[in-house]
């Protein structure tokens, strides 16, 4: 065979096969969900779940949104149905746990929850479940600062102490919780008891210098999360200044700082004047021109 | 004595007339409107369905027209330097590049001015600026100080042109009917009297006092937009003279890329000549270190301490997203034309014009890099934010609109130079006669 020939014969091998390449390749695949739930229980009232969806994209977990999932309470059943929440743009929904399944829920000291998502044009069905214990936390504080926080299991119908439960004794700020001293985190004894000093003395509060406590056990594998909170008048009292009024680089247009005024409308007034003396020395200049003619 | 006098004069005003657009003009105004045509269209669309055709989103809320819009008010700053530096300064050889530099400010201005309505999303609120505006507000410095330096521009283009209209206004048939009514409509009264020229070089040295304060805030004021912002790479003390510095090096090189160009268009060899390209060379080598030495101060410090806070926007732009356009304007932008300019034979006039173009390309890429890695870098971590709030690309309305708006830029210089002589005529002669005494 000529060199030329082999080339072409080469190029046509290269040609055939591109198509055959596409050919063979496989329709694009779903994507897989990863589906978690989260118990709360806040200052034990009606509990609620929360539900995060992500996918791996790129090597990393990205949240999903607009994902229906269904919850159920112990078994996928119409009875045990707690209600379908859709994914926000963040991958989370949450449900409160509704009085429709308060039967199912006072059966048991234990209770399981199922999340299932059906699956759709993107994503392959999946599903997750969590068993959660029923637990309860108290707190209380002292004239003398000092805080006590009690967790109780449920057992064959008695709350009965728990011990070994890690949580927080912390006070509830604007951005998240500030511990009541320089230990971070507290274990319950025997007693399901835990004791902290309050030494954030002089914390400013409300203007009652009240300030809320508040005890917490966060992601914990049998109870999930229960928190709790008091209040106590153990801060100072915050006094409110407003700057409404002031003149300040962040007022209203009108309360503009007069030394700024002073300068900026000087600049401005001094450089306009300029341009308009300038303006009018293109009159001036057409003037004479005009007695020349 | 008075005859070759005389006839030497009508020869430099032959030279210097402006001239039809030949074949190639119109092929470049052509294709200079198609593509702002291409970028109205992009505006339409962005005004028909809002910013989201745009890839802004809530990290990076100023792109590439932000970034368009800093590159422009750099660009005008040029004026200043030519025309009201020099001349303040007694520096003669630049009267050919003055009415180059005022020309490009002029466009550049009127650009700037229009990109920002184009980033703005409701553009008929615009008003709202001047009738709601705080004085407290960086943006509102900016708005006025544009506003001034557009003014500004325009006397100083218009005040030196007066003597040439006169000489415009005694070729009717060359310049055609519509040309010569408005020639006359903005300077038939110009008679040159010597009361008509003291008015106007009076005016003409006011203008220059003014225009450098003015151009200096107009781009400490942009400068300050971000400064005054406390984000990773914008919290620097430095920003003013860093943006001034950059400013004076894209404006010299916008000045001797169009030196060349209508050097080689209209056959001006003998008006803009080597010596100018050496001269604006060292000019463009000075500027370039000056601004490279900023950059060194801007990066080298953060660099060395690496904060947290800050090391992931430094080490995007030294290795990471965005380390090609970061060495590209580095190196292209500064480097390279600083080490062709320090050698005579890289201040000829094709070596001069290919570093003009590094250093505005380069410069583009710089104004890229100064808004929008800072953006994708807030101080507090992205959480939980949808895939697309991560990154930020350009969509095709976004380059489309910047694209026109450079095209609308260039297009008003070539129109000016279609309208008015690309060198002052009048000038050219008086020094001319200078020489001759």
């Amino acid at each position: 065979m000529k060199p030329l020939n082999k080339i072409l014969t080469g190029l046509l091998s290269v040609l055939f096969l591109l198509p055959a390449y596409d050919g063979f390749s496989q329709a694009a695949q779903k994507a897989d969900l990863s589906v978690a739930i989260g118990y709360f229980n806040v200052n034990n009232q009606v509990p609620y779940l929360t539900v995060n969806v992500k996918t791996k994209k790129t090597g990393r977990f990205q949240p999903v949104g607009g994902i229906a999932v269904k919850l159920f309470l112990n078994k996928d059943s119409a009875g045990t149905f707690i209600g379908k929440v859709v994914t926000n743009d963040k991958g989370t929904a949450n449900a409160n746990i509704p009085l429709s399944v308060k039967k199912e829920w006072d059966v048991s000291a234990s209770h399981t929850f199922l999340a299932t998502f059906e699956g759709n044009k993107e994503y392959e069905a999946a599903k997750t479940d969590l068993t959660v214990g029923r637990a309860k936390i108290l707190i209380s504080a002292t004239d003398d600062k000092k805080i006590t926080a009690s967790v109780f299991e449920l057992k064959d119908k008695n709350w009965v102490p728990l011990k070994g439960i890690e949580l927080k004794i912390a006070v509830k700020r604007l951005g998240g919780d500030l511990p009541v001293n320089e230990t971070p985190t507290f274990t319950t004894d025997s007693t399901g008891q835990a004791s902290a000093d309050f030494k954030r003395d002089q914390l400013p509060g409300d203007s009652k210098g009240n300030i809320i406590l508040v005890a917490k056990v966060e992601d914990n594998d049998q109870f999930g999360n229960l928190s709790i909170e008091k209040t106590v008048p153990w801060g100072s009292k915050f006094q409110y200044v407003s700057t409404f009024d002031k003149r300040t680089l962040f007022a209203t247009r009108d309360k503009a700082p007069i030394w700024l005024q002073f300068i900026a409308y000087s600049i401005i007034v001094a450089v306009w004047g300029i341009l308009v003396y300038l303006v009018f020395n293109v009159i001036k200049i057409r003037k004479l021109g005009e007695d020349i003619t | 004595m008075e005859n070759s006098t005389l006839a030497a004069d009508e020869k430099i005003i032959a030279d210097l007339l402006p001239q039809k657009f030949g074949k190639w003009g119109k092929i470049w105004t052509g294709f200079l409107i198609a593509i702002c045509l291409v970028g109205m269209f992009a505006y339409y669309r962005q005004l028909r369905y809002g910013l989201i055709v745009t890839n802004m989103r809530d990290y990076v809320s100023w792109g590439i027209y932000i970034s368009n819009f800093v590159f422009f008010v750099a660009i005008s700053l040029v004026g200043s330097l030519i025309t009201a530096v020099f001349r303040l300064a007694n520096v003669h050889w630049s009267t050919p590049l003055t009415r180059i530099a005022e020309m490009i400010a002029v466009a550049a201005i009127i650009f700037a001015s229009l990109i920002i309505i184009v980033d703005m999303g409701r553009p008929e609120r615009f008003y709202n600026l001047f009738t709601h505006g705080r004085i407290q507000s960086p943006i509102i410095w900016d708005v006025i100080v544009i506003t001034t330096y557009f003014f500004i521009s325009i006397l100083l283009l218009f005040y030196p042109l007066l003597p040439d209209i006169k000489i415009l206004l005694r070729f009717k048939e060359r310049s055609g009917k519509w040309l010569h009514k408005f020639y006359s409509f903005i300077g038939s009264f110009w008679k040159g009297t010597p009361a008509q020229f003291k008015l106007s070089d009076k005016a003409i040295n006011i203008l220059c006092i003014t225009i450098i304060p003015v151009a200096f805030t107009i781009h400490t004021v942009t400068s300050w937009l971000f400064a005054t912002t406390y984000r990773p790479g914008w919290d620097s003390t430095n920003f003013g003279a860093y943006f001034i510095a950059g400013a004076f090096l894209v404006g010299s090189g916008a000045v001797v890329v169009a030196m060349y160009v209508f050097r080689k268009a209209y056959h001006l060899e003998k008006y803009i000549t080597e010596n100018h390209f050496e001269k604006m060379g060292r000019i463009v080598v000075l500027l370039a270190l000056l601004y490279l030495y900023f950059n060194v101060n801007e990066f080298l410090t953060p660099a060395f301490k690496m904060k947290e806070s800050e090391s992931a926007y430094l080490l995007g732009l030294f290795t990471g997203d965005f380390a090609l356009p970061f060495w590209f304007a580095i190196i292209i932008g500064m480097i390279l034309p600083i080490l062709i300019l320090l050698f005579k034979k890289g201040r000829r006039p094709l070596p001069v014009f290919i570093v003009g173009v590094m250093v505005v390309v380069g410069a583009w890429f710089k104004r890229y890099l100064i808004v929008t890695p800072t953006l994708l870098h807030p101080f507090l971590p992205m959480h939980d934010v949808p895939e697309s709030y991560r990154h930020y690309f350009p969509s095709w309305e976004e380059w489309a609109i910047t694209c026109g708006s450079l095209a609308g830029a260039m297009l008003i210089i070539t129109i000016l130079a279609r309208i008015f002589p690309i060198i002052p005529i009048q000038e050219t002669i008086t020094e001319q006669h200078e020489t001759v005494k």
